[in-house]
């Protein structure tokens, strides 16, 4: 009795990676405290916000791309569904916020025009080619997946070349953003954004039950599949519904500490400028690196850019909860073939200029800007679905299953 | 897990990392102002209010 009780114990005990948590452990230590040393509280503050956005996407996991892609190939809607909400919840708390008139705070809003329908019409394919959008390339990378990291590194080539030819593509026509908190207050702008959200899920359900007869609410589950809450918040997998909470409490807690919502792809920019400059290239040549704001950030650390240290924070919190699951690299054990190699390199690319144009990923432009009320995020989400349809379709060309 | 990666390298890539963050730190701005250098135009706010998306891009309006 006393053997059989002790052998059932070892089976439901969850096995850790004690060495990926361990080392990620010292480094969110190690970065926190340099930060913590060298920078302001707010700066150490939205780096725990950044963990604490890592650890809900791979837990949750959370990915936009692949929600997006089982709509359109099993014609499932559980994550897009799951979407859908986190949207409509970060709205009603966000948009409050940014409506109240609170100085030093600023919304995701952004120019509507050539460059932000041709931007997120290039990171929509970018996403299925690449393997995942902003968020998703970053949380993958954390939990040590190797394709995301040659994703990873030609997004940050790609947002670089964006970052180029951004003044060009501005030059195109296109007009001021429209601010829907400016122009309807905030309860007109939560009520149009609940509306556009409510009539993209009529649609999704519309089309999963035309193809199966039926509606699976797997998003709308509370409590975990299998597996005690405790041991199921530390190890995963999370139910959509905490990953939802979590995400759209980190945007809003970024955009009441940091001032603006949350962002990740400028980061890519920065970092990839900064290799260039410390090449010896010239920076400031390209006028997008004259501008206020980048400029600012090329000129000073990585440590007091909020995007660089979120994103810092987004990797460690995906490596120590890859950890925590016992998964870390688990992603890589297929062996990577040549097309699916250039598929990562073109849609690494394709992501990074993509969002350079769109004025942001999924995160930025999409979640961040339906949050803050702004128009420029349904053409994004638009576009970006429309060229993920090509992705898509061209999947199976690279090997990638659908 | 142990299996599927190797300690060394994921090692290797972290300390990688925090050199070039402590690299680009030691010439920032930011490093010289902490030490005692007052006229190093450190920015704790990157913010710029006035552009007209996240990345600084200026309005159509105004181009």
């Amino acid at each position: 009795m006393t053997q059989s009780s002790s052998v059932m114990t070892t089976a439901e005990r969850p096995v850790v990676d004690t060495f990926v948590v361990g080392v990620a452990l010292v480094g969110m230590l190690v970065l926190g405290g340099l930060i913590w040393l060298e920078t302001a509280p707010f700066l150490v503050a939205l780096f725990a916000v950044g963990i604490v956005l890592g650890v809900a996407l791979y837990h949750g996991a959370f990915g936009f791309t692949a929600g997006w892609r089982n709509l359109v190939t099993t014609k499932r809607g559980a994550g897009m569904r799951a979407q859908l909400m986190l949207f409509a919840l970060a709205s009603l708390i966000m948009i409050p916020l940014l409506g109240s008139g609170h100085p030093g705070m600023t919304g995701a809003v952004a120019p509507i025009g050539v460059s932000l329908v041709v931007g997120s019409f290039m990171f929509g394919i970018g996403m299925q080619l690449g393997g995942g959008c902003g968020s998703g390339t970053l949380f993958t990378v954390g939990a040590g997946n190797i394709r995301m990291m040659v994703t990873l590194l030609f997004f940050i080539i790609g947002a670089v070349l964006g970052s180029i030819h951004l003044p060009w593509w501005l030059d195109l026509p296109g007009f001021d953003p429209v601010n829907l908190i400016t122009l309807m207050g905030v309860p007109g702008a939560i009520a149009v954004q609940w509306l556009g959200l409510g009539l993209v899920l009529l649609w999704v359900n519309r089309v999963e039950r035309r193809a199966h007869g039926n509606v699976e609410h797997g998003e709308l589950r509370m409590m975990p599949a299998e597996g005690g809450v405790w041991r199921t918040l530390l190890t995963g997998r999370w139910p959509f519904v905490w990953a939802i909470v979590v995400l759209a409490l980190g945007n809003a807690a970024t955009l009441a500490i940091g001032g603006a919502p949350w962002g990740i792809t400028f980061a890519f920019n920065l970092w990839g400028a900064k290799v260039l400059q410390a090449l010896g290239v010239d920076m400031s040549q390209f006028e997008f690196w004259t501008w206020d704001y980048p400029a600012m950030a090329l000129s000073d650390s990585v440590l007091v850019n909020i995007t660089s240290v979120m994103n810092f924070g987004l990797l460690l919190g995906a490596m120590w909860a890859a950890g925590m699951a016992n998964k870390f690299n688990a992603a890589s054990n297929q062996p990577l073939v040549a097309r699916q190699f250039i598929a990562a390199i073109g849609g690494g690319l394709l992501l990074g200029y993509g969002a350079r144009l769109g004025f942001g990923c999924n995160i930025g432009a999409l979640f961040s800007g339906l949050a803050s009320g702004s128009l420029h995020a349904w053409i994004w989400f638009a576009c970006a679905f429309a060229g993920s349809l090509i992705g898509i379709r061209l999947r199976p060309f690279f090997r990638l299953a659908n | 897990m142990k299996g599927m990666y190797k300690r060394h390298r994921v090692l290797g890539i972290l300390l990688a990392a925090l050199v070039l963050i402590m690299m680009d730190h030691l010439h920032s701005p930011t490093f010289a102002f902490n030490m005692g250098d007052g006229h190093a135009k450190a920015s704790l706010n990157q913010r710029d209010a006035s552009a007209c998306a996240p990345c600084g891009a200026p309005c159509p309006s105004r181009r």
